[in-house]
């Protein structure tokens, strides 16, 4: 019997063996950071640390792409056997992510689990924080990037704040209790309520 | 603690987790097999063009909003 998670150097290690929804969020970003940042948010972070509930998306936040990175992309993950809900082609699903709407990618011939692309720009000043102030997480061998705990959790509670999130946010709260900072409670607080206005 | 509503075994069940990652055995079972119903589920559903199928589904479901409905 070990603990459910320690830590390793600046990432959050979490004892448990990969579930066929990683391997899923795996391969997609393998193929995604070879091409651009990105942080998973939402859900997947409750489930990756032991909720034990579903899900169907897997929220993905990325910088606004130009078109010819989001090209190569869409190509690499076509390739890899990863097709798009909103369109075949690039040229047809580019136009998505150039009004900042979310796009989905699933395993071919699979409708989910999905990853919901979210593009943000500097605008979005909690998710642009989010985004710049990751905080590595691994499985096994699978490393990916989330935002500070304390700011996901206040961002399930504050934001979000249907059931479910604030489940997921007690959930957080009660199993990362022995690391969590109550400054950062602080200084996160203030530019989640931004994103409230 | 004895548990009353969802958030108290939610609370319940993390605290155990946090000591003892055993109980991490039964999420991933729960994961797994949900993954594999529902890949059964769609494959059955639909026919050779999955993905013209599926986009019909999804737009009757409201997931998949066409652009500029944000």
């Amino acid at each position: 019997m070990s603990k459910g998670y320690e830590t390793d150097g600046d990432a959050i290690v979490i004892n448990r063996n990969l579930t066929m929804l990683d391997r899923f969020v795996k391969t997609f970003v393998d193929i995604l950071q070879k091409h651009t940042d990105y942080l998973i948010v939402s859900g997947f972070v409750s489930i990756a640390t032991g909720r034990t509930r579903g899900t169907e998306d897997v929220d993905v936040l990325v910088m606004a792409l130009e078109k010819d990175t989001f090209s190569c992309l869409f190509t690499d993950l076509e390739k890899h056997g990863f097709w798009c809900y909103q369109g075949n082609t690039a040229g047809e699903v580019y136009p998505y992510v150039e009004h900042l709407q979310n796009v989905r990618f699933a395993k071919t011939g699979e409708m989910f689990p999905n990853v919901e692309l979210i593009p943000i720009t500097k605008d979005r000043k909690a998710k642009f924080f989010e985004f710049t102030h990751p905080q590595k997480m691994r499985v096994q061998d699978f490393t990916f990037k989330i935002p500070p705990i304390e700011f996901e959790i206040l961002y399930k509670e504050l934001v979000l704040g249907g059931k479910k999130d604030i489940e997921d946010a007690r959930h957080l709260r009660v199993f990362f209790s022995d690391m969590l900072s109550d400054e950062k409670f602080k200084e996160y607080e203030p530019i989640i309520m931004s994103e409230r206005v | 603690m004895k548990p009353v509503n969802d958030l108290d075994y939610v609370e319940m069940y993390a605290e155990a987790l946090k000591n003892d990652n055993r109980l991490f055995a039964q999420q991933k079972e729960l994961i797994d097999s949900q993954m594999q119903a529902s890949s059964s589920l769609f494959r059955n559903m639909f026919g050779e063009d999955f993905a013209t199928e599926a986009r019909m589904y999804l737009r009757k479901r409201g997931v998949l909003k066409p652009l500029g409905a944000e």
